[in-house]
């Protein structure tokens, strides 16, 4: 909780101007891409208590050195456009929102490298290089509007991952600011990281505000690696150097087929023949959808594949051509240029279909491509009559990272709670058909370990132990946490036990009153006392109970909950 | 007293602010946001604050009604929304509400106290409408109020305020050296209802439509010319949803770019001169992205023999705004020279020594960039570059 003398150190840290803890400035960095359902919401409790905006990283560290000094919850954000709650306060607490680290720092065409703050949108960025001719190897579809930090803490796949890999593989070196305040560049060994001989630190926060940098080493591949997808509870992501390619032309095809049978044998055909910028496909239901908001092409098939090339005009013309004659076993139609261009211009665009919801409930997971026929098949099995849009992109893994909307209106509370399982249930389907969760953040916590791998997840909980032992840094994010219930639902649970207590013991009464004279014959409730004292017991027990849900993981609720949830939908559905 | 939230539920756009995706693609094309960094100014913050108010059927705080103003409407929100959302028509209508509220800025409270009681926003004498004409007086001095097929709209920037009166000019010239039989409605002009527009204020702005489409008819008129979009906007688009597509049958309404480009296609003006100089072109909002208009100006620059056209790294539907726009000059003038200043970065990027448009509005705004960032740019409307193409 944060109270008035931390608000005025926090901004005079940050500066008055880039600090606010007005409520509705609060009301706005406490939540993300992805609508909650009202008693999640409740819950949860996702409310921050101030915003700060860091504009270099020593006020990073600053504002974490004192944040953890006074037991301060912090959450870092990007520009919140995720889905995962990893951005989330779940504690309240300080967000640390980052878009005013947003500078190119350094451009080396030599080693094709950049290096950048980590609140930089990836659409500026992109229209800064292509300015020196240079283009980023992959970014999200989310590009017009999210931070390179902000991915990389969420880690995953995007356009052009199909070819150069995920954002992971585009890392070269971060600067991070630990929980203790300490920046480091991860070209620093992963020793002196994650475990405990530290080197000396470039800087471990001080009270004048004043740092000057030192030069790295050379980067550390290992060590970095461990941030990325580390959704910040590791440290605040600051700055980055990642790399680049020459900016070439890209030349979209878009081809359309009759079923998924021949989209899915197609994708892997063409990856037998390249391995293209952007490989992505959208099934006829999400088409249908798109028909229906009127963007959809006219195509001959309602199954769309998007390959996008990169390369020279005759590179990537040879190699159309190869595609196109391919095509044709698997009943494809190449579509007008004009039709590629419109698909890949809508690559920013997943969500034209909410209008239809208005609400989408989202999931996300990779599945192997050669799998995707049965994920398919075992989705539209498990989801019947419900309406899903699909799409996927291959990564350079032959993975495909699966994408499901389905249409939901958050207005309808009852249902859209109930409804709510079908995200889960599509990682969960994903999982069964060889496939592993797409990225952790706060709802997927359940499947940490497994997606980080024992080992790097034993090192990554080495180092939040040791730098965030009371696990201020955005908590409930990769490491499981308990609930925090917030003080309304809490005396909700404790009128609720209070009233439960008189009413049970009235009930027992009626139904066996024999039962309850021999053994209990003190436990009545005849009057208005017995009822008083019985209700004063009742609170105690709600008291007890809510307590008790606080030490519950999150995760754990949502797999107890999970069940209840689909039955809910089925009734109400 | 109207329900709350009447206008957007009249036009089923109160629904909305749930249709919005949260994707943030509107802030940064967003020049308040781009201000400030902060979402509250935002597109996507305001709707996520919209979405609580109106379900929980509150109404709009004064604070919050004062963000709804820090805003150009410049639609770049609206142009670049995942779900499509109406976004122009949405803050006209959430404006409405705030007027209903009786939350309006002061400053918009002193245009429509002005627009009441003279018809003009400078709060002037209607007599004085022809103040502009005074460089232009021998080709106009017979044309206030006369039948002809062609009137030119001056609307009060240029009718008023003395640094604009040359858009006004250069358009005559342009039309008397192509032999255009044209009017002008002198003190019969008057405002087009743009602030009313603009402000959310429909019904305020019905008599002056009116009044503007019958003083046009009365003289027999089938063309109107504007150097203000804000103007064109108001009768193209405005005017018939207002009054109903009938209003304006048997008009049509021309920019001055549109104008002067027929005027070159008939061969009833020609460039012969060489002008010598590189021009950065910005559209302004209300033509391009709200109008679609964005190839008139452009090929009647291209016509000009010696001109280089050079294109911003965000032209036609990505151009960012001037800062002029949606009031915001008068609800938050700092922010508004800021937002221009941040154009005139980048015009300056493309080399050229003048950054052009056609807008009254752009004009004033990117005279204040200019002097906020101290560039050696110079602005120049597309009326004073072809005047002096052609050597008028």
């Amino acid at each position: 909780m944060l109270r008035k003398q931390h608000f005025q150190k926090l901004a005079d840290i940050v500066g008055e101007d880039y600090f606010s803890a007005e409520g509705y400035m609060t009301h706005l960095y406490s939540h993300d891409i992805a609508a909650l359902p009202g008693i999640v919401n409740d819950v949860l409790n996702p409310h921050a208590e101030a915003i700060a905006q860091p504009t270099t990283s020593e006020v990073v560290s600053n504002l974490l050195k004192y944040c953890k000094e006074n037991n301060i919850q912090v959450v870092p954000r990007g520009h919140g456009t995720s889905g995962y709650g990893g951005a989330l306060p779940t504690k309240g607490g300080l967000v640390v929102e980052m878009t005013r680290m947003n500078e190119i720092y350094n451009i080396d065409k030599g080693s094709m490298t950049i290096e950048v703050g980590a609140g930089i949108i990836w659409g500026k960025l992109l229209e800064l290089l292509e300015d020196e001719g240079l283009s980023a190897a992959a970014y999200p579809s989310s590009a017009p509007s999210s931070t390179v930090g902000g991915w990389i803490a969420a880690g995953g796949s995007g356009i052009g991952s199909t070819k150069y890999g995920g954002i992971r593989e585009q890392v070269v070196e971060l600067e991070v600011v630990l929980p203790d305040g300490e920046i480091i560049r991860t070209s620093q060994s992963e020793d002196s990281v994650f475990n405990e001989g530290k080197t000396k630190p470039f800087f471990g926060g001080d009270d004048s505000f004043y740092w000057e940098s030192e030069e790295s080493s050379a980067p550390n591949k290992e060590s970095t690696s461990l941030f990325v997808d580390s959704n910040g509870t590791l440290g605040i992501i600051t700055k980055v150097v990642m790399k680049v390619i020459p900016l070439r032309k890209i030349k979209p095809l878009t081809i359309s087929f009759p079923n998924k049978e021949q989209t899915m044998g197609a994708m892997q055909a063409i990856l037998r023949i390249t391995q293209p910028f952007y490989l992505h496909f959208i099934t006829d239901e999400f088409f249908g959808m798109l028909k229906e908001v009127g963007k959809a092409p006219d195509v001959a098939g309602e199954w769309l594949v998007l390959c996008a090339l990169e390369g020279t005009d005759e590179e990537n013309d040879e190699v159309a051509g190869k595609i196109a004659e391919a095509m044709a076993m698997y009943h494809g139609t190449v579509e007008s240029d004009e039709i590629g261009h419109h698909e890949w211009d809508e690559r920013f665009y997943p969500m034209r279909i909410k209008r239809l919801g208005p609400s989408l409930a989202p999931s996300e997971v990779y599945v192997p491509l050669e799998r995707m026929v049965d994920f398919i098949d075992h989705c539209y099995k498990h989801f019947k009559g419900e309406r899903m849009a699909m799409e996927g992109a291959v990564n350079h893994r032959n993975e495909v990272a699966v994408l499901t909307w389905f249409l939901d209106d958050e207005r309808r509370r009852i249902p859209f709670l109930f409804g709510w399982y079908r995200s889960l249930d599509v990682i969960n389907i994903g999982i069964k058909n060889g496939g592993r969760a797409y990225s952790i953040g706060m709802w997927n916590v359940a499947h940490s370990r497994k997606f980080y791998g024992k080992e790097d997840y034993t090192k990554m909980a080495k180092l939040k132990q040791r730098t965030d032992s009371k696990n201020y840094l955005n908590s409930h994010k990769v490491f499981p946490g308990p609930l925090y219930l917030s003080t309304r639902i809490g005396l909700l649970i404790m009128f609720a036990a209070a009233f439960v207590v008189p009413i049970v013991i009235m009930f027992a009464w009626w139904l066996a009153p024999s039962v309850v004279a021999a053994y209990v014959p003190w436990v009545v409730v005849n009057d208005i006392a017995s009822f008083l004292l019985w209700f004063i017991v009742g609170l105690g027990v709600g008291f007890v109970v809510q307590e008790f849900a606080n030490l519950i993981p999150i995760s754990v609720v949502l797999s107890i909950g999970l069940p209840f949830l689909r039955l809910g939908r089925k009734i109400f559905h | 007293m109207t329900k709350p939230y009447e206008p957007l539920k009249i036009e089923g756009l109160d629904i909305e602010p749930t249709v919005c995706a949260r994707c943030g693609f509107c802030t940064f094309v967003c020049p308040a946001y781009l201000d400030t960094l902060w979402d509250s100014q935002s597109p996507r913050g305001k709707l996520y604050q919209l979405r609580d108010l109106i379900k929980n059927k509150k109404k709009i705080p004064a604070d919050f009604a004062a963000r709804i103003f820090n805003c150009t409407l410049c639609g770049a929100c609206q142009e670049i929304c995942q779900t499509n959302i109406p976004l122009l028509r949405f803050w006209q209508l959430t404006r409405e509400e705030i007027g209903n509220l009786e939350e309006w800025p002061e400053i918009v409270n002193y245009i429509d106290t002005a627009l009441q009681e003279t018809q003009n926003i400078m709060e002037m004498d209607q007599d004085d409408r022809t103040l502009w004409t005074d460089m232009v007086d021998d080709l106009v001095e017979k044309r206030t109020g006369i039948k002809a097929e062609v009137a030119y709209f001056a609307g009060c920037n240029i009718s008023f305020k003395g640094t604009l009166a040359h858009l006004g000019e250069n358009t005559i010239k342009v039309m008397d050296a192509a032999g255009v039989d044209f009017t002008i409605l002198g003190s019969e002009e008057f405002c087009c209802g743009n602030p009313y527009f603009v402000a959310g204020g429909f019904d305020k702005a019905r008599e002056l439509a009116m009044h503007n489409l019958a003083a046009l008819k009365e003289l027999g008129v089938k063309t109107v010319v504007f150097n203000c979009p804000g103007c064109h906007r108001a009768f193209a688009e405005e005017y018939p949803h207002l009054l109903g597509k009938d209003s304006v049958e048997g008009l049509e309404f021309l920019p001055f770019s549109e104008f002067t480009l027929r005027l070159l296609k008939e061969g009833k003006i020609k460039f012969t001169k060489n002008y010598p100089h590189t021009v950065a072109w910005h559209d302004p909002c209300e033509l391009g992205r709200h109008q679609n208009i964005y190839n008139p100006a452009r090929e009647v620059l291209n016509a000009i023999p010696g001109l280089k056209l050079r294109e911003m790294k965000h032209a036609r539907n990505k151009a960012r705004c001037c800062g002029g726009g949606g009031l915001l000059k008068g609800t938050n003038p700092m922010m508004s020279v800021r937002i221009s200043g941040r154009r005139v970065e980048e015009a300056e990027k493309t080399g050229a020594e003048f950054i052009a448009s056609e807008c009254p509005s752009c004009t004033m705004s990117f005279n204040d960039g200019i002097e906020h960032k101290n560039s050696k740019m110079k602005f120049k409307d597309l009326s004073q570059i072809v005047v002096e193409a052609l050597g008028l």
